[in-house]
């Protein structure tokens, strides 16, 4: 559905990269794969120095008007491709790199990635040991290259997310996109709620909608009216044995992550519309 | 992509030949995933509880949709499907559809009544249209209220032939002689009537069914008979010197034919219903000074709420706890005599029974006392077979069917006073039912109503809150001084279509398109504006069930066997 609309935003002139991962599979291999774009699909770590080649090649050709796109999952993104995703990140390749988030290697039987969320289930964070790091911050780790855009977006918000895309096609450089994106076995919930868990996501401000602008400026796109962190746990079997407290300590946190981001909205613009005022005192 | 610019194209494919850029042959189209499923969406249109609320069953977020597509007559013909006189239910229906209208869980309502007037009032000129066939049979309808002209609206529209016997001068019932003229402009009950005319009614005024007309002759003379005579009998109070006293009914039915001389300066007006109501306000805008008296207290009122309002504002002065026991004429004046009550246990009906306070006797000094404690139905002239030991009618309120063969009734006649909008709804079941009977069909039943998308089904997540679209209105101070000007001015094109907006569509595909941007395996496909499930690909995850906003979309288990 992401890619999909992804797809939507961009056009048909596009060229991907694929590394290791559950699109892999998606996809298919060549030459029957699913997608109607040329695609390669890369070594797992290295999606973004792939891309970077496939755009030097292009320009080298003289076909500026073909975008080259990067997908990778968290794992080939948050943890082994990081390396090679800074290093694009420096210097400023013009291409964008999305990673579809769903917070665990999925492909290789949902083991822990460093964007597992703390107090999720995987197989190897088990009840007994759930995963005790909170979910590290890839946008900021992004915008701390000063690339000219970063993004989050998701599918249950179709509209924000194709415009992100357009938007995105018509910048020249660096262009980051971080993706929610549920998995049923993964986070254990019916197939059928995968797009009410994301939107649960955002209405929670877990996942909030937001842009950076050369890694600085950053503007929110949706501000939820607010509903407490634990509307958006229970919905998932992943979350199920946490206690109140571990819940209330999540509240809190995504509270403190909510009011950082606010407070960064007002630094870029000046002000706060009005419906702000509203998401930082209820929940 | 070859160098010398010539694209590689899969069309031209050779086995063994590899190029130089990863494209593919296909697409994601080429694995049909409909084989995986176990359950299967179906994609249906249900009813909304507006729809099932409404007494005619108007299909409201269907015709709301062509509204706000533009499509003004399409919206106007779908209304007609239900309820022939939309302009006048538009201004005087008491709106039960808004009770049951899903949004009234979330935020307000949707303010039905008003964008079913403006609808209305569009078509009201261009409906009215000759049937292409004509069938040869013959129906006698009594009376010309709203259950009278519905039962001849959807006959007529059948190719059958009507005849509608009315004792009055002109047509229309209580909407012509009771409702005053700044609620329903009587220039909108002649339009109703010039569109039934067109159609081919026929009708024969001044005529009176158990005088110049009997019953029986009717039944032998016309293939049917439908019953639409209201309930036009005043009830009496039973006290001494109520011979002074005018009936509401009476006072209403003089004003509307033109007598707008009040009866006098201080009037009492008794009784608590919309009769009541409309008698008082009416009074306040020919220059007198009404007084309602009235033996409950506000909240026992069988008026409806919001015209108890309206006579509120309009500044009437109610006497709550006041019931008259006696009257005398004195000077040209009447004294009535009043004792205080205070409520009691509850009756039968569940409201408080009002009790005399011992010694609370008091005289009141009025020009005229106009009564208006109810109204029931004259069964008369009725054949004895139709009526059961009680003397009242008897009839099907589905199908209007009464005892004797080829006879139906509704509205009022049947149902005592009850609503124009029951009327109506009654009407035309009853026009099914007799067109079922002329067709020879024996033991007709309506179809049952298709299931209901309660509140539960509603992704209230796509709906942003938003208060009701004003209703433009005249001032107070400005409607209490002319009788003859229309209070509410009802909602323009603007107002009505942003108010249509605020709809969720309960159980009405309005082509969103949720269903097609959500599925994950392009198993939605887009015909004629609307989504068809591509079983070759579906495999039945349940994403657009969940996702869709309005309850269209319902999982079934696939069978097998
Ligand atoms: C003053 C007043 C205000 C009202 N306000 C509202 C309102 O705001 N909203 C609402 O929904 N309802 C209202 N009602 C109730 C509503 O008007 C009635 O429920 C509705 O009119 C019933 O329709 P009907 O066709 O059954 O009868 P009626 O409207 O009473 O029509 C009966 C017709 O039959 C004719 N008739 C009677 N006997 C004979 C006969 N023997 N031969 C030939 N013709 C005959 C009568 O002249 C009349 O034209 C009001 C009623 C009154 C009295
Ligand atoms: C260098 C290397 N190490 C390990 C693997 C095995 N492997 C393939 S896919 C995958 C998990 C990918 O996880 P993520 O990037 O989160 O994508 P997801 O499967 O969740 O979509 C792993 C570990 C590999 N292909 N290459
Ligand atoms: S929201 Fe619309 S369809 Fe649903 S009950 Fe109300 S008026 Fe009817
Ligand atoms: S006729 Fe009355 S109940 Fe029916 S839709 Fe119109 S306003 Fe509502
Ligand atoms: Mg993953």
């Amino acid at each position: 559905m992401a890619m999909r609309l992804a797809l939507k935003g961009l056009g048909n002139r596009v060229m991907a990269t694929i590394p290791a991962c559950c699109w892999t599979i998606i996809d298919g291999a060549w030459p029957n794969h699913a997608l109607k774009i040329p695609l390669m699909h890369t070594a797992f770590e290295t999606a973004a120095i792939a891309a970077s080649g496939i755009r030097a090649a292009l320009d080298v050709k003289g076909e500026e008007d073909v975008t080259v796109m990067a997908w990778a999952g968290d794992g080939g993104t948050f943890d082994i491709g990081l390396q090679a995703l800074s290093g694009a990140a420096e210097r400023n390749e013009n291409i964008i790199y999305v990673t579809y988030d769903n917070e665990a290697y999925m492909n290789t039987g949902i083991q822990r990635s460093s964007a597992t969320p703390y107090g999720a289930w995987t197989t190897t964070t088990p009840v007994k040991h759930p995963e005790s790091r909170p979910k590290k911050n890839i946008m900021e780790i992004m915008a701390a290259h000063r690339i000219p855009y970063a993004a989050t977006a998701t599918i249950a918000f179709p509209d924000d997310f194709v415009r992100k895309f357009r938007k995105a096609k018509d910048i020249v450089g660096m262009r980051f996109f971080h993706i929610l994106s549920p998995c049923p076995p993964g986070w254990k919930i019916p197939s059928d709620m995968s797009v009410k868990v994301a939107r649960m996501a955002v209405e929670t401000k877990v996942f909030p909608l937001y842009e950076i602008e050369d890694g600085e400026r950053v503007t929110i796109n949706y501000w939820p009216e607010g509903r407490p962190v634990r509307d958006y746990l229970m919905m998932q079997g992943r979350f199920k044995h946490l206690t109140d407290e571990q819940i209330e300590h999540i509240q809190q946190f995504v509270d403190h992550q909510w009011k950082r981001l606010v407070h960064l909205h007002e630094l870029t613009h000046g002000s706060l519309p009005e419906e702000a005022q509203a998401t930082l005192t209820s929940r | 992509m070859s160098n010398n610019g010539n694209r590689w194209d899969p069309k031209k494919f050779k086995a063994g030949e590899i190029p130089d850029t990863s494209v593919t042959l296909t697409d994601s189209l080429n694995n049909k995933t409909g084989s995986w499923r176990s359950m299967k969406p179906v994609i249906e249109d249900k009813y909304a509880p507006c729809i099932k609320a409404c007494p005619t069953n108007t299909l409201i977020p269907q015709y709301f949709d062509q509204l706000i597509r533009g499509n003004l007559d399409a919206a106007g013909w779908i209304l007609l499907e239900h309820n022939p006189i939309p302009s006048v239910t538009g201004r005087v229906c008491p709106h039960p559809c808004e009770l049951g209208c899903n949004r009234g869980r979330y935020d307000q309502p949707i303010s039905i009544r008003e964008i079913e007037r403006f609808v209305g009032d569009h078509i009201l000129d261009k409906k009215g249209i000759p049937p292409k066939v004509e069938t040869g049979k013959r129906v006698a309808v009594v009376g010309s209220g709203p259950a009278g002209m519905s039962a001849a609206f959807y006959l007529r529209r059948r190719g059958h032939t009507v005849v509608v016997y009315e004792k009055e001068e002109k047509g229309g019932g209580v909407l012509r002689y009771g409702i005053p003229e700044y609620r329903l402009p009587k220039k909108i009950v002649d339009r109703e009537f010039q569109a039934l005319e067109r159609m081919g009614v026929q009708f024969k005024y001044r005529t009176t069914v158990g005088k110049d007309v009997t019953v029986e002759q009717l039944l032998q003379e016309y293939d049917a008979v439908f019953l639409g005579h209201g309930a036009m009998k005043e009830r009496h109070m039973g006290i001494p010197g109520e011979e002074h006293f005018l009936s509401g009914l009476e006072f209403l039915w003089e004003v509307n034919h033109g007598n707008l001389t009040p009866p006098g300066k201080k009037v009492a007006v008794i009784g608590g219903g919309n009769v009541a109501m409309d008698v008082a306000r009416a009074l306040l805008r020919l220059g007198a000074e009404p007084i309602v008296l009235y033996r409950r207290t506000e909240k026992e009122m069988p008026a409806l709420k919001e015209e108890v309002e309206r006579a509120l504002e309009d500044g009437i002065e109610f006497r709550f706890l006041t019931q008259p026991v006696a009257a005398r004429k004195e000077n040209g004046k009447i004294i009535l005599t009043c004792v205080k009550m205070q409520l009691g246990e509850r009756d039968r009906s569940g409201r408080p029974r009002p009790v005399p306070v011992e010694g609370s006797e008091h005289d009141l000094e009025f020009d005229a006392v106009v009564a208006a404690i109810g109204e029931y139905v004259d069964t008369s002239f009725l054949p004895k077979e139709a009526l059961d030991k009680d003397g009242w009618l008897v009839a099907d309120r589905k199908t209007g069917r009464t005892p004797v063969k080829g006879l139906y009734a509704g509205g009022d006649a049947v149902l005592g006073p009850a609503t124009v909008v029951e009327a109506v709804g009654m009407g035309r079941r009853a026009a099914e039912a007799i067109d079922a009977y002329l067709n020879g069909v024996e033991d007709y039943k309506p179809a049952p109503l298709p299931r209901t998308v309660s509140f539960k089904y509603i992704m209230t997540e796509y709906f942003p809150k938003a208060p009701r679209v004003e209703v433009p209105e005249l001032p107070v101070e400005e409607r209490i001084k002319d009788y003859f000007k229309e209070e509410v001015l009802g909602y323009d094109l603007d107002r009505a279509v942003k108010e249509a907006l605020r709809c969720f569509s309960c159980g009405h595909c309005n082509s969103c398109g949720n269903c097609y941007v959500f599925c994950p395996d392009y198993a939605i496909k887009w015909v004629d504006d609307k989504p068809v499930v591509d079983y070759d690909y579906c495999k039945g995850c349940g994403i657009c069930a969940q996702e869709c906003p309005r309850g269209i979309i319902t999982m079934e288990f696939e069978r097998l066997f």
